[in-house]
């Protein structure tokens, strides 16, 4: 399999997609929807390149476009940009002000005044519910369709299967998703509507608030181990570092006490 | 699981579920196999005329799909509903072929007479008001669907028949 990249050629496996290959071999396609750790899942179509495979170029996304024969991508060229220029405009329609689409805008040439405002602080991308499915507690989903797609929890209320782990907030490309922590709680907003609410421990020790209270039993049976015992729940972990190591000082280094004169 | 208040509490008459009923469609009817799911939806939606809460949370764990999932379904076909429909549902159909023999006059009538909006169902649950895309009959549009039966060129004296009916009732 032969793959000419931008004019090069690059070193690729067959089943790789482009944008793998492109990122092994250096060359950048932006992206807003791919996370390296989820399936990819082409929503926000700002990967897409140019690829001819013999029958005359195709404009495909890179991130889930597996390559099998002999291809030339092209990842830059004057077809892809506008396209790219198109789709970053029509998205900051939805998410004005965000600093990302805002620094994409400047390297494409965007013109945000060309469509009207519609603003939905959403791209659609879908990865606060994927990484919700994959490492959360299936909490978060992409109700509705076509551009009325919406994160939503299940009925649209507070989630009971929320593990207040905050990767959704993490995620986010646009900063939609907050996590709060206050008054003894963790909360997750989407869009200023609260998704999910969990109380937080407090340290026995330091009295610090630590973490969400959980049901650590299904949490160690997904990680796969259900014989490891559950960390102390009661103990914020830089109290059990702490403690720890004052314990081992304690029991191995007595003999080096140097016993101070005077 | 972590406990959490409902933030906002919908408070709704929501038909009792027959839990039994729900067995049978579920493990009899579809033998209990998660990618049948779809159409267990669909039949849940038949007996009740819209998804009630308590029945797709009872299929939830039935058939091991979280619930968001379920959600996520119900909410991508226009077909399921989460809301109570009306005993009788009318479907004016606004595709292209529809649309230009000038089917939105028959909604603007439907809204005028009945006052219903699209989507909206009449208070006394009489009737549900959809208005939906090509329904594959474009030859003799525009075409209502009257509780699933097809008046194929039909006008504002077919859905005059039809109010009259129902107003029977
Ligand atoms: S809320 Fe954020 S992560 Fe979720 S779909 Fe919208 S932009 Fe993507
Ligand atoms: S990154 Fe490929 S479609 Fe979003
Ligand atoms: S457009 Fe109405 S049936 Fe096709």
């Amino acid at each position: 399999m032969k793959i000419i990249m931008d004019g090069n050629e690059v070193a690729a496996t067959s089943g790789q997609t482009i944008l793998e290959v492109a990122r092994a071999n250096g060359v950048r396609i932006p992206t807003l929807c791919h996370n390296d750790a989820l399936e990819p899942a082409a929503m926000c179509r700002l990967c897409t390149v140019e690829v001819d495979e013999g029958r005359g170029p195709r404009l495909v996304t890179a991130c889930n476009y597996p390559l099998r024969r002999d291809a030339q991508v092209f990842t830059n060229s004057e077809r892809v940009r506008a396209g790219r220029k198109l789709i970053i405009e029509m998205l900051y329609t939805r998410c004005r002000g965000s600093e990302l689409l805002e620094e994409l805008g400047r390297e494409y040439g965007a013109d945000f005044t060309r469509f009207a405002p519609n603003d939905k602080q959403c791209i659609m991308c879908g990865l606060c519910a994927r990484v919700c499915e994959r490492v959360g507690g299936k909490t978060l989903t992409l109700s509705g369709r076509g551009v009325e797609i919406t994160v939503a929890t299940a009925f649209d209320r507070a989630s009971e299967f929320c593990i207040a782990c905050g990767a959704c907030a993490r995620i986010c490309p646009v900063q939609t998703i907050k996590m709060i922590d206050e008054d003894g709680e963790r909360r997750i907003l989407v869009q200023g509507r609260e998704a999910s609410r969990v109380k937080l421990i407090e340290c026995v020790s330091c009295g610090k608030r630590f973490g969400p209270v959980l049901d650590l039993k299904e949490i160690n049976e997904r990680a796969g181990d259900s014989k490891v015992p559950p960390p102390n729940q009661g103990v914020c972990p830089e109290c059990s570092r702490r403690n720890l190591a004052a314990r081992m000082a304690e029991r191995h280094f007595e003999q080096f006490e140097t016993g101070e004169e005077g | 699981m972590a406990a959490s208040e409902p933030a906002t509490e919908i408070i709704c008459q929501e038909p009792e579920v027959d839990f039994m009923l729900l067995d049978r469609i579920i493990n009899e009817d579809f033998g209990g196999n998660r990618e049948t799911m779809i159409m267990m939806m669909q039949a849940i939606q038949h007996e009740y005329r819209f998804l009630p809460e308590p029945a797709l949370r009872y299929l939830s764990q039935s058939i091991g799909v979280p619930l968001t999932k379920i959600y996520e379904v119900a909410t991508f076909y226009a077909s399921f509903s989460l809301i109570p429909k009306g005993k009788h549902i009318l479907q004016i159909c606004t595709g292209t072929a529809c649309h230009l023999r000038g089917s939105h006059r028959m909604v603007e009538h439907m809204i005028e007479k009945m006052s219903v909006s699209p989507g909206g169902t009449t208070e006394d649950m009489k009737l549900t008001l959809e208005v939906v895309n090509c329904v594959g009959a474009c030859a003799v549009a525009p075409v209502v669907v009257e509780d699933e039966k097809y008046y194929p060129k039909a006008d504002i004296s077919t859905l005059d028949k039809f109010i009259e009916r129902i107003n029977a009732e």
